[in-house]
């Protein structure tokens, strides 16, 4: 193995690549242009396409229209960006058109947008939230793969951590199984032969090939995220089998709690994590389970409370769970801030349990 | 073996360019490496920090380091964040043409005049790699052949015309003496790395 000295949009594409990515489109915005530039020196060498877009919007009805005629494709932003993507992603949802977003957010504050968003019908998206640059360069690779799979967009959620960090990485090809032909897509090959394809989100159909319609199609667009929150849920656990004290976060906030963790076991706190890996569909099952025997569930998150949300609806003992994350940016806002560290978390977790012990 | 090396200093002191290099340089010796830069939105005189954990087993670390056993110190502006992260019985390098001392006497203390030295070189803008070389010859943190080869990589194709200067630099920074009990490591990368 060689491995190379990677920034995480390094990483990000070289995996994307890899992906067989061959379509990426953006528009600058901080920490996300990393991404789109490395995305812009690399695609020609494999022949693919990078297009600085004029807009998020444009860029991500380009990704659209690529990912439609069946190519791999991607898009990205930061969360202000991806905002004005949100018609392209439930359109994309309802229309069953495959791609990846990649929202390099400015600190934790966008885990709604990617785990609700803001589009219209039902429709979510698989979003992934990597800890780390090689779990990124992973997640990647898996996101092509389950967009492909399920037909669908999917989102990658990092962070400046994620992109701007450098680590010595080793970026192989991963083989998640075959894949059906993508006999869907609209390439133009039956153009002028009466049997050219369509694709739309009511699937109305054509006058001589009626489609499924709005009822039947939505009803279908459901049931596939039934079975994709069945069978997609993701998470890790460290040292939760004995704990009495779980502690949740995810992305990468969560390396910060698992050396927390450590520290409070040294003390003799029987504290263990857990990481939603997919943001949706969210572990309910999982957690439910890790958090049976533990009297207290701290939530650690760095924006006022959003992923708490989904650890109420997955545990029944809410009086068990406690918040102790919030909103905290650095100096530039396009960061996190000094709350993102091993003291505060610590003490956050010692008050948690001290109040705890005295009520 | 983990070893976490912190740099500071002020804008267009070479801070993210030396601590790439070194970080660069390890991976080339087969090291695992992990570095984040710092910097404010201004660039030169701004606060400029970064971060590089080498070690030769996967790291365990975080992108925010909590505790450091070097610090590569080119200016003592911001030093004292830096400061409270370093181990006692670390080494702090010091580029004494403009830092008078450090108060860390738990602290192996090693100045070298860099500043001065790259002057003298007709480079003072290589004075970042005369104090990081000089950090590498103390304690064997890499080669100078790595870094030679790592700065040579780093620098971007419009600037080719400090290649020879940054080069003396680092030879310069080479004269420093081995420092046995500031020894990186203690198995040497060999020429196929260590992994």
């Amino acid at each position: 193995m060689t491995a190379k000295l990677l920034q995480g949009a390094d990483a990000i594409t070289e995996a994307a690549l890899a992906a067989g990515c061959r379509f990426f489109t953006g528009y600058p915005m901080l920490p996300f242009t990393d991404l789109l530039e490395r995305m812009a020196a690399r695609l020609p060498d494999v022949g693919g396409i990078c297009m600085n877009a004029a807009s998020e919007i444009e860029g991500a009805n380009m990704t659209l229209g690529a990912a439609a005629a069946g190519a791999r494709a991607g898009t990205g932003s930061t969360g202000q960006g991806v905002a004005l993507m949100q018609e392209t992603i439930a359109e994309a949802a309802q229309a069953e058109i495959p791609f990846v977003v990649f929202t390099m957010a400015r600190g934790q504050q966008d885990y709604f947008q990617c785990t609700r968003g803001g589009g219209w019908g039902d429709y979510r998206t698989i979003t992934l939230a990597p800890k780390d640059v090689a779990e990124a360069a992973e997640h990647t690779q898996l996101l092509f793969h389950l967009a492909d799979q399920y037909r669908s967009p999917t989102i990658l959620y990092g962070d400046y951590l994620i992109a701007d960090t450098n680590m010595s990485v080793d970026v192989q090809p991963r083989d998640y199984g075959e894949l059906p032909d993508k006999t869907w897509a609209v390439d133009g090959t039956l153009t002028g032969t009466g049997k050219s394809r369509l694709l739309w989100s009511w699937d109305i159909g054509k006058a001589d090939r009626r489609g499924l319609m709005p009822d039947g199609q939505w009803k279908k667009v459901a049931e596939k995220f039934r079975e994709i929150a069945e069978s997609e849920a993701r998470h890790e656990t460290y040292r939760a089998d004995d704990a009495d004290v779980l502690i949740v976060s995810w992305g990468t906030a969560s390396p910060f709690v698992d050396f927390v963790v450590d520290l409070l076991r040294d003390d003799g706190i029987r504290a263990g994590s857990f990481r939603p890996i997919t943001l949706w569909p969210f572990p309910e099952r999982a957690l439910e389970e890790a958090a049976r025997g533990c009297s207290k569930v701290l939530v650690y998150e760095i924006n006022a409370g959003q992923a708490l949300e989904d650890v109420r609806l997955s545990i029944p003992d809410r009086d068990k769970i406690e918040f102790i994350g919030g909103v905290s940016v650095d100096y530039s806002g396009m960061r996190q801030g000094d709350l993102l560290d091993v003291a505060p978390l610590r003490d956050r977790v010692l008050r948690a349990i001290q109040q705890g012990a005295a009520t | 073996m983990q070893r976490e090396v912190m740099f500071t200093g002020v804008g267009g002191q070479g801070i993210q360019l030396t601590a790439k290099t070194l970080a660069t340089a390890a991976v080339e010796e087969g090291r695992h490496v992990m570095l984040l830069g710092h910097y404010a939105g201004a660039m030169r005189g701004g606060q400029t920090d970064a971060s590089v954990v080498l070690g030769d087993q996967p790291l365990r670390t975080l992108p925010i380091v909590q505790a450091a056993w070097a610090a590569i110190v080119m200016h003592d502006d911001h030093w004292p964040s830096t400061n409270e992260r370093i181990r006692p019985g670390g080494v702090v390098m010091v580029n004494s043409s403009l830092i008078d001392d450090v108060d860390r006497p738990d602290c192996t203390i090693v100045r070298v005049p860099a500043t001065a030295r790259a002057t003298e070189l007709g480079a003072p803008m290589s004075a970042g790699y005369v104090l990081v070389s000089a950090f590498a010859a103390a304690t064997g943190i890499v080669s100078i052949d790595a870094m030679l080869a790592a700065m040579r990589q780093l620098v971007p194709p419009y600037r080719q015309q400090h290649v020879e200067s940054n080069e003396r630099a680092i030879r310069a920074g080479f004269e420093q003496e081995p420092i046995p009990e500031l020894a990186a490591w203690e198995q040497p990368a060999t020429a196929g790395g260590v992994r």
